[in-house]
């Protein structure tokens, strides 16, 4: 069973308090190596100066959104392997279809809860200790 | 839905479009108005001044102020409700860094042990400030339910307080509309 504290994440969210919530979810959750970007371009950036196991990011966002994100991830062989969670509304049944046609690991609709989250998480690695 | 009223008056044909809890709303349409009537709720009227794209939305914290229960999910909610309504404007061409706030509800509408309105009214201030949206002009709190008109595309706001008993019973005493959390895709990727 891995340890939530032994993977690195990245929360990818344009919205300030969004991340906050995100992080403190996480924390929560047992997760200790977190770091953050305010959009896809950014993200991008950091993943390819510094890779992370989990990537969860919105897909609503400025520069660059979630599902050009995760294109870009895969696309990048360095960090294609990297574990990609998609935080969605209610009504993006379509976008969720195309973020699994680019290789979405998983998704969450906001608004979620922790351990609405965990699971979600947990569907990717196995149960988190 | 939202409800939508055309009928004519002075200033030519407006459209009407009712606001209710858990809706949002965005247009740049001159002869748009939003209404809504507020009690402990919050509406947030969000507006990108340059090209007149505005929004309100209207909103509730499950639980907000009960100190009996994990207050996560009330925010979580809460910043949804916000987002949808940034989202929107967003889509439309507002920007962001442009984006100016007014903020209306929150009132305390009857006895209780807590003040869930105090708590909505201020959320939505923390959530503007953390997020950097200059609240330009606010009216919250107090004992009187608001009936709130919202130009988007000039941002004029037109507000009346309405005695308690004259409020619709939803607004006198609201319950929380909250989308279905976690688990709430219908598609199977496991």
């Amino acid at each position: 069973m891995p340890q939530a504290s032994s993977i690195s994440v990245l929360v990818v969210d344009d919205q300030l308090t969004m991340r906050a919530l995100i992080r403190n979810a996480l924390q929560q959750i047992g997760f200790k190596d977190i770091r953050e970007a305010p959009d896809g371009e950014e993200a991008l950036k950091q993943l390819l100066a510094k890779p992370a196991n989990l990537v969860i990011s919105d897909f609503n966002m400025p520069k660059m959104d979630g599902l050009a994100l995760l294109r870009a991830v895969r696309s990048h062989p360095p960090i294609r392997q990297t574990a990609f969670v998609m935080l969605t509304g209610r009504a993006d049944r379509e976008l969720v279809q195309r973020a699994v046609q680019f290789g979405v690991n998983n998704y969450c609709v906001k608004p979620f809860t922790v351990q609405g989250l965990r699971d979600k998480i947990e569907q990717v690695f196995g149960q988190l200790t | 839905m939202m409800g939508q009223d055309l009928h004519q008056d002075d200033s030519g044909p407006t459209i009407k479009v009712h606001v209710t809890q858990g809706e949002s709303h965005v247009s740049s349409d001159p002869n748009v108005v939003m209404t809504t009537v507020l009690g402990s709720c919050i509406a947030a009227c969000l507006r990108d001044p340059t090209t007149g794209i505005g929004g309100m939305n209207h909103f509730l914290l499950p639980d907000a102020g009960d100190g009996r229960r994990n207050n996560g999910d009330a925010v979580r909610y809460g910043a949804y409700a916000m987002e949808l309504l940034i989202n929107g404007l967003l889509k439309k061409g507002a920007r962001r860094d442009r984006l100016e706030a007014k903020i209306f509800g929150g009132g305390k509408l009857f006895d209780g042990l807590s003040d869930v309105g105090a708590s909505n009214a201020a959320f939505a201030e923390r959530f503007l400030r953390d997020e950097g949206i200059p609240i330009v002009s606010s009216s919250t709190g107090g004992l009187s339910a608001r009936r709130v008109e919202f130009w988007p595309a000039t941002g004029r706001v037109r507000q009346r307080l309405v005695a308690v008993d004259n409020a619709p019973v939803e607004v006198r005493r609201p319950v929380p509309i909250v989308p279905a959390v976690s688990n709430a895709g219908d598609l199977e990727l496991f």
